[in-house]
């Protein structure tokens, strides 16, 4: 097993090392001057931009230029930002940790609808089948932040008494943080919750078609023991792998709900980055994004093989 | 009465049958999906001559409700939000179907080539893409249209090169598979060159797959040019598009619900057709499903 886990990660470290590459070429391939957007205005002395690309590196060769930003990279250091002047390190890592709280709930909650509702669409067949399908068809086209705006405009039609853009850190209040990421985490989790709750459908009837229910069947266990020990259990092996590929959707779709709702996480900040053209920043915001797709990835094949034994990995 | 009862067994097909003649819930999904493609071609094709007014006109009547002379109200400055959801839709419409259609083209041509050759090319094409595949794709295409500047062109590549490794890797599984059956064998031992073997007898087998996943890619870039436009990332004004528009409304949103209602309806009407079309194709082409 460790064995295992240690040739899956060995795996990856290609696929890290592409991804800075690609992290640094797209910020550095960009039209427009790194140094004009490090000063923050373009009416800039010549001596001046040549004083930032000396002390930016950018008069080096573009190699050197990349093996010192990988350097820092690996020991934490992702750059200055342009428009703090601080560490972006230090700018990154309280707003991961919204967005990580947000997207773990989002995906709690699209587990939770997908899991419930591709059950019921497989176990009780018939109309619930019809109804969960068409409802899963709808939802699926609509975007999330259609769904954001709906909610905050029906919230502010019906229930003026729900206070919609008040993010509370999670260490002032606990309990008002959750609620106030209940309405976000819903509109991020619905176009997930269909992926779940189709691979659920699909993969309950799969089960549900073996021989071993039929045995149990047989032996005369009742219908909750059959569900509750042979269903669910083999079947939500494969569901749970998929939520964790759902994290990227869930990731790019957080850009897109942290500034509806004003959340102080990473989406907001790339969007902010973006708007003021923060180069050092989007560029860590993107190259800690796909690390951590990627390793979300890596730790679901590893969970999923620690579940089912007959898996290689 | 038993000539009737005759009749009634005589008109009742074996069930095999009438799932192959009927138009079941699946074909009518197929016919319902084209039909919804037939109005947004409509709209992308005619826009500005169906429009009743000038999406760009203002009047002293902002934020009017829906009325006999606006039939979906009119915004803030008083413009009709029918002419400008119809002009807006042109836009995003011309920027999904050209976008899909470039990424379609560079799909095609790297799946085909990269699971064709196989080996090396194949490898190196293959882990190229895993990179890709790690960056959320809306992450790296507002990263790259911020970059760039907002205007049509610049939006069409962008979604074009996000949504291309997508494709190619649809194409690249079943050519794999395709490639080694015996007909290509055949054309191979009487000669045929290996482009025309590629273009003639692999590419149409392997077509069906495309058509469907080609279709989703259009629900899904549906949803990333109207969020990018809703970011404020999206064509240029003065001209509408659906994600402008909806963004645009927010601030009002409460004096007048149709402004949002409108844009984000467009907007599920037109993902929900690609996705219809989608769903009806695999069942009609019999492609398996895809998760």
């Amino acid at each position: 097993m460790r064995r295992m886990i240690l040739v899956r990660l060995a795996l990856t470290l290609p696929i890290l090392f592409g991804v800075s590459i690609a992290a640094f070429v797209l910020m550095r391939a960009l039209p427009g001057d790194f140094a004009v957007a490090a000063a923050g205005t373009t009416s800039v002395s010549p001596e001046a931009l040549a004083a930032i690309r000396a002390n930016l590196g950018l008069d080096q060769p573009v190699w050197v230029q990349y093996l010192a930003w990988l350097q820092g990279a690996m020991t934490g250091d992702l750059g200055t930002s342009f428009v703090t002047k601080r560490p972006v390190v230090g700018e990154i890592l309280p707003r991961l940790a919204v967005t990580a709280e947000l997207t773990l709930i989002a995906a709690t909650m699209a587990l939770l609808m997908g899991a419930v509702t591709g059950l019921a669409s497989a176990r009780l067949r018939g109309s619930v089948d019809w109804v969960v399908r068409l409802y899963n068809g709808f939802v699926l086209a609509v975007p999330n932040f259609v769904v954001a705006t709906l909610i905050v405009l029906l919230a502010g039609l019906y229930f003026p008494q729900i206070r919609l853009f008040n993010y509370v850190p999670f260490f002032t209040d606990p309990l008002e943080n959750l609620t106030s990421l209940i309405l976000p985490a819903f509109s991020l989790s619905l176009a997930v919750s269909v992926t779940i709750s189709e691979n659920t459908r699909a993969a309950v009837l799969e089960v549900a078609g073996q021989d071993y229910v039929m045995v149990a069947r047989a032996k005369g266990l009742g219908p909750g023991k059959v569900l509750r020990s042979y269903l669910i259990r083999n079947a939500l092996t494969p569901v749970i792998t998929i939520t964790g590929l759902q994290v990227a959707t869930l990731l790019g779709g957080s850009i897109l709900i942290e500034t509806i709702f004003a959340i102080p996480g990473m989406g907001q900040y790339l969007y902010d980055s973006i708007t003021s053209r923060d180069y050092p920043a989007i560029q860590a915001i993107v190259l800690v994004t796909a690390i951590i797709v990627i390793l979300v990835n890596v730790a679901v094949d590893i969970a999923y093989a620690r579940a089912d034994a007959r898996v290689e990995l | 009465m038993s000539e009737a009862g005759e009749g009634r067994v005589a008109t009742v097909p074996a069930p095999s049958a009438r799932r192959r003649k009927g138009l079941g819930p699946r074909q009518l999904l197929l016919a319902i999906g084209l039909a919804m493609v037939a109005v947004l071609g409509v709209v992308m094709i005619f826009g500005p001559q169906l429009a009743p007014y000038s999406p760009s006109a203002t009047s002293l009547d902002a934020l009017a409700p829906p009325s006999a002379q606006h039939w979906l109200g009119t915004d803030l400055i008083g413009r009709d939000v029918l002419s400008r959801l119809i002009v807006g839709g042109r836009t995003t419409l011309v920027i999904t179907v050209a976008a899909v259609g470039l990424a379609l083209a560079a799909g095609l041509v790297l799946g085909l080539w990269s699971g064709f050759v196989g080996g090396l090319t194949d490898q190196i094409v293959m882990r190229g893409l895993d990179i890709v595949f790690a960056f959320p794709v809306f992450l790296l295409a507002i990263t790259v249209v911020a970059a760039l500047g907002p205007t049509i062109p610049n939006l069409i590549m962008t979604i074009a090169i996000v949504y291309t490794p997508i494709l190619a890797r649809v194409v690249r599984g079943p050519v794999l598979s395709v490639k080694r059956w015996d007909h290509v064998e055949a054309a191979r031992s009487v000669g045929v060159s290996e482009f025309w073997i590629m273009v003639r007898h692999v590419l149409p087998l392997v077509i069906s797959p495309i058509l469907v996943e080609t279709s989703l890619t259009l629900a899904n870039t549906i949803f990333t040019v109207t969020a990018l436009s809703f970011l404020g990332l999206g064509p240029p004004p003065p001209d509408p598009n659906w994600g402008g528009m909806l963004a645009e409304a927010r601030q009002f949103m409460e004096l007048a619900p149709w402004t949002v209602i409108a844009p984000g309806a467009a907007i599920v009407f037109a993902s929900l057709t690609f996705i219809m079309l989608a769903n009806g194709l695999r069942d009609r082409l019999d492609v398996g499903g895809r998760q």
